[in-house]
């Protein structure tokens, strides 16, 4: 893991990126319709789409638009969103923050719930708690974003009886419980999915580590069973659960767009949608560029982690 | 007989209603008590307000904003039908080809600069120029010439003869800018405001709340009753239903109709229905096979099950259309017979058009809004019965209006109530329609809708109209199942919260909030 | 085989597989009414002796709904996975086998297309492609490829060292015959057994697709697709949410657990 390593990453990075705008760019201009005919809708005269597409620049050619674009944003400008008449900056600014605290809260919930429960799988194999928490990481699994979410509202937030709001967003700045309570669900659903892959992952290794020489060696030189957990199996057993929570990362910003929607939660993945939906070609650029670069970057530093957890992979 | 049938649908329309039916003539507000002034009424939406570019929105919470912000020489009431904003009155040269608008004195746009002729014929200027998106041109294509006689009179000639020039004035995006706004960048309309109507705005924020406060100088004395507004946007049904029903909110601005019984079962919340000219619309390319044959459009008509539909759709909140574009509320309606159910006799219309065996045909939603889709699916399994196999093709909105809106020979279509019957038959049945999309092209009842125009005596148009509803109905250019009504909800400490038919007026002036 | 039935894990697998399997092969047969037919009379019911799985918004019948859902739910996984692995595993095992410069080139590729979160790509693609069961389809494969081809690739690169690789390129044999007798065969267990979890995931990403409105359109009986419709009615009749919710998760849990199974029955290190 040397500089010239880091910085060849950084570089594959760059050139990814780019050839994202690229596509996303090019995909949309060929598609039919654009942002003005959304924003128009059945109020189309040709006449007004006209006039429409040179109010919102649509009329120049591609390589003018997307030349304009690249300029902007090398400047730090993302330009004006096509269809909510606020700056991309902002609109996407103030969504990634509200995504940020939700992945957050999730991510942070379940590493302190899900590595003790994978390792107290581990260390139980074989009892109903092992079996309890395998079944529970099974079920997790197999179930989308959409459905959990839609269970949890069954569950928590019917008319009869609403114990959480049913979606929604109140700023924490304004109201900080309220703000948190909104948060619950969608972080518990994203929460949830995780937790099943990460306790299942910990499980296995640390099955693997329990099971392996150097702590039969520990054991028998008369270590007992807690230090031997803490100080040598668990550690041990975390490197692959970095690797699962980062790859676990990708997962979370796809499950976010999900989550959001049927939460109407104001992030990212929600404001991403009503782009999408309204072919607002600068607020998906800026997007997907963000959770390209988020996930890009997850990885790197998640690579980093393992590599300082595990002295193997150090010097390989 | 006419008289008789219109009472007896009203009464059961009554019976339907929870809460109240909107009353058509002036607001409730002439309630016994005296209207409280103060206090910040609070609308949930659930669509966003992406802009407040008065010339070309169509956001249904982006109307509320403008109707509150702005005013136009004329509106539409409650009653649908016309009344004096900024022109205090208006007259009509006897061939219906100029107009005499009288503007109001000191009325003061929100930045204070006094409002003139100047304004009006900048706007409408700005609303003809092809080269700005105006949704209002297409009422004002026989505008000719625009002229400020004095700073308070305004006079239109027209191209053609045009009785109805004051309901297109009155159109909801032909609102009076001001001359300094139109000169400036036109951008600027999106995010800033300068009107002349009760309210100025205050915070524009797309993503949260658009806030507008009192203002002062408005021409009505002694309104608007309320010191703010604030509309809040829930992107969420559930929880925008929750906030309102905990009174964090006054105003639920649209209501689902999935939602509407449990909402107006609630204490302290009156829930309206406002029936209302929205409808939904089968088009039916008439150029090509096999909708040019009238026998395969009635016998679908016939296979339609509108009954079913209302109930299904719209949880039986609306009421069952007879295949014309033309809503009751209209001026010149004609009464027209409800189509029965009958899959038997359109099997039989069928056979005698040439398809014994039934006819198979794809049929093409958009999936925004659902009701589209909706249509769709219950239409299907209701014209089974009448021969029709259908194959329904639902798609996102932006492939449906770049391919098939205009273009395709058998979709489905979705419109808001027009103010009048003219405006209704030139946006979608004359051959120079603006959004002609049947090329159910006929002469003889473009000159009924031409002479329409030109006639100035009420008697005479009735006959004309009803001349033309004949022909529309003789011929189905579309098959129109039902309409929609509009559904709304507020608290019972709001007073005055009405939604006209046409859900583009809201008269917010008039709301205030009875909180001891 | 015999570890493999041994295995719990798998033998439930195994069961709500067959379950799945015997529905989407017989279930469109079993269905006791038309799944689009309306009962406008009992809209939105719970379970009841004519409906047992109760009732949608239009009073179609919920369990017709699923069995006629189920073909083209399976067809869909496993179809997305075929078409995703069989391109993956090419580009894998071409970049395997070729090596050099062809290897490094692909593999680059490969690692931009990586770098987009799953979901989003697929999310991308299919809006793109415009929506759709095909296109979502086609958007989960071209998905699924890139990872495909990294495992074959580096299951070819494993075999490509083994003795039996050396000895017959030792023989003289030509590099195709090499491929085809002796890479390929050798490489393809990690790879079916990659594919059946893969399965799971691809139903699951259809189903979400049809949900957010972008993969089956109505009428379709797709059961992502029954959710969305289903959830503005669904506090007043949860079950037609929480059927066709369940009917997902009992599908992709009976191909998860299998696929397990059958990487612990091909690789017995794994299996603790």
């Amino acid at each position: 893991m040397t500089l010239a390593y880091l910085l060849r990453r950084l570089g594959a990075i760059v050139v990814v990126l780019a050839i994202v705008t690229v596509a996303v760019f090019g995909i949309t201009m060929v598609l039919p319709g654009n942002a003005a005919l959304m924003i128009l809708g059945e109020h189309a005269t040709p006449e007004n789409l006209v006039a429409m597409e040179r109010q919102l620049g649509l009329d120049r050619p591609v390589w003018v638009q997307y030349g304009t674009w690249v300029w902007g944003v090398l400047h730090g400008d993302f330009g004006m969103s096509l269809r909510l008449s606020l700056p991309v900056a902002q609109v996407v600014g103030e969504a990634f923050w509200n995504s940020a605290w939700l992945a957050l809260m999730a991510l942070a919930g379940v590493t302190v719930i899900a590595i003790p429960l994978g390792a107290l799988a581990a260390l139980k194999r074989g009892s109903v708690w092992d079996l309890v928490i395998g079944l529970f990481s099974y079920v997790g699994t197999a179930m989308p974003e959409f459905v959990t979410a839609t269970l949890l509202l069954i569950l928590f937030a019917s008319p009869e009886w609403p114990v959480m709001p049913a979606g929604g967003y109140v700023a924490p700045s304004e109201d900080f419980l309220g703000f948190l309570r909104h948060a619950i669900l969608p972080a518990g659903t994203l929460g949830l999915i995780l937790m099943a892959h990460i306790s299942r992952q910990v499980r296995s290794e640390m099955s693997e580590v329990l099971s392996s020489d150097y702590i039969r060696a520990a054991r028998l030189k008369g270590l007992r069973g807690r230090r031997v957990v803490w100080r040598h199996a668990l550690p041990n057993s975390l490197a692959p659960a970095v690797a699962v929570i980062s790859l676990d990362v990708g997962y979370l910003l796809g499950g976010i767009i999900v989550v959001e929607e049927i939460f109407a939660w104001p992030g990212l993945g929600r404001t991403l949608i009503y782009a999408l939906q309204n072919r607002d070609l600068p607020v998906i650029q800026a997007i997907t560029l963000l959770l390209a670069v988020v996930y890009a970057l997850s990885n790197l530093i998640a690579d980093i982690i393992i590599a300082w957890l595990d002295p193997r992979v150090r010097h390989a | 007989m006419t008289d008789l049938t219109l009472k007896r649908r009203h009464v059961l329309m009554g019976m339907g209603a929870i809460g109240t039916l909107a009353t058509f003539g002036l607001p409730q507000g002439a309630m016994a008590q005296t209207p409280k002034a103060g206090g910040t009424l609070r609308i949930s939406h659930s669509t966003r307000i992406a802009t407040l570019n008065v010339l070309s929105l169509s956001g249904p919470a982006e109307y509320p904003c403008i109707d509150m912000i702005y005013s136009g020489l004329t509106r539409i009431g409650l009653d649908s039908k016309v009344h004096p904003d900024l022109a205090k009155s208006w007259d009509a040269s006897a061939d219906a080809k100029e107009f005499t608008f009288h503007l109001r004195e000191g009325v003061k746009f929100h930045d204070g600069t006094p409002f003139t002729a100047e304004d009006v014929v900048a706007t409408y200027t700005a609303i003809l120029n092809p080269d700005i998106p105006s949704s209002a041109r297409s009422v004002l294509t026989m505008v000719e010439k625009i002229e400020a006689v004095d700073p308070l009179t305004v006079k239109f000639t027209l191209k053609t003869p045009f009785a109805d020039l004051p309901v297109s004035t009155a159109h909801a995006n032909a609102r009076i800018l001001s001359k300094a706004a139109l000169a400036g960048p036109l951008t600027d309309l999106d995010t800033k405001a300068n009107g002349t109507g009760p309210f100025k705005l205050d915070v524009y924020d797309s993503a949260r709340m658009v806030r507008l406060v009192k203002n002062p100088d408005y021409y009505q004395p002694g309104k608007p009753y309320l010191d703010a507004v604030e509309m809040m946007l829930f992107p969420d049904l559930a929880a925008e239903t929750a906030n309102f029903l905990s009174g964090a909110t006054d105003v639920m601005l649209t209501v689902q109709q999935a939602e509407f019984a449990r909402i107006a079962a609630q204490p302290g919340i009156e829930a309206k229905r406002v029936a209302s000219g929205r409808y939904v619309c089968i088009v039916m390319r008439q150029d090509q096979k096999p909708w040019d044959d009238v026998r395969v459009r009635r016998a679908l008509a016939l296979a339609t099950d509108r009954e079913l539909l209302v109930d299904v759709i719209l949880e039986g909140l609306g009421r069952p259309a007879a295949d014309s574009i033309v809503p009751p509320e209209l001026a010149f309606a004609t009464d027209k017979p409800a189509i029965p159910y009958d899959p038997e006799a359109a099997k039989k219309l069928l056979a005698e058009a040439g398809y014994p065996d039934g006819l198979k045909a794809t049929l093409v939603a958009s999936d925004r809004p659902a009701i589209r889709a909706q249509t769709a699916i219950a239409l299907k399994q209701s014209a089974a019965a009448g021969g029709f196999d259908l194959t329904i093709e639902t798609m996102p909105h932006d492939t449906y209006l770049a391919n098939v809106w205009m273009k395709g020979a058998f979709y489905i279509g979705y419109w808001g109530m027009q103010p009048t019957i003219d405006a209704t038959y030139r946006l979608l049945l004359t051959s120079d329609a603006s959004y002609q999309d049947t090329e159910w092209k006929n002469a003889e009842f473009d000159a009924l809708i031409e002479e329409g125009r030109a006639t100035v005596d009420e008697a005479k148009r009735a006959e004309i109209y009803a001349k033309a509803q004949a022909m529309e109905a003789e011929d189905v250019p579309y098959i129109v199942p039902f309409f929609e009504d509009v559904l709304t909800a507020s608290s019972t400490k709001t007073a005055s919260w009405e939604v006209a038919p046409i859900s583009r007026y809201f008269y917010v002036e008039d709301v205030w909030l009875d909180k001891a | 085989m015999r570890d493999f039935l041994r295995n719990p894990a798998g033998l439930v697998g195994l069961c709500l597989l067959s379950i799945v399997i015997g529905a989407a092969l017989f279930g469109p047969w079993l269905a006791p009414y038309d799944p689009q037919q309306f009962h406008p009379k009992t809209r939105l019911q719970g379970p009841s002796w004519d409906f047992w799985l109760g009732t949608d918004q239009y009073g179609r019948d919920l369990l017709s709904r699923i069995l006629n859902g189920a073909p083209s739910t399976v067809f869909f996984g496993i179809g997305s996975t075929a078409l995703g692995v069989g391109v993956g595993s090419v580009i894998g095992v071409i970049a395997g086998v070729a090596g050099g410069r062809t290897d490094s080139v692909i593999m680059r590729v490969l690692d931009g297309l990586l770098a987009m979160p799953e979901l989003l790509f697929t999310l991308l693609i299919v809006t793109f492609l415009g929506g759709g069961t095909t296109q979502a389809m086609l958007a989960v494969a071209v998905t699924f490829a890139p990872g495909m081809a990294r495992i074959a690739r580096s299951s070819v690169l494993s075999v490509r060292t083994r003795e039996y690789v050396m000895a017959a390129t030792a023989r003289g044999e030509s590099r195709a015959w090499i491929v085809g007798r002796e890479v390929l065969p050798n490489a393809l267990g990690p790879i079916i057994v990659e594919a059946t979890i893969r399965v799971s995931f691809a139903i699951m990403i259809g189903a979400t697709l049809g949900f957010l409105g972008l993969g089956a359109q109505p009428p379709s009986t797709e059961w992502g697709l029954m959710v969305a419709e289903a959830r503005q009615f669904m506090f007043r009749n949860p079950w037609c949410v929480a059927v066709p919710g369940l009917a997902i998760a009992f599908t992709a849990m009976g191909f998860n657990l299998f696929g397990d199974a059958l990487r612990d029955a091909f690789d017995p290190k794994r299996s603790r």
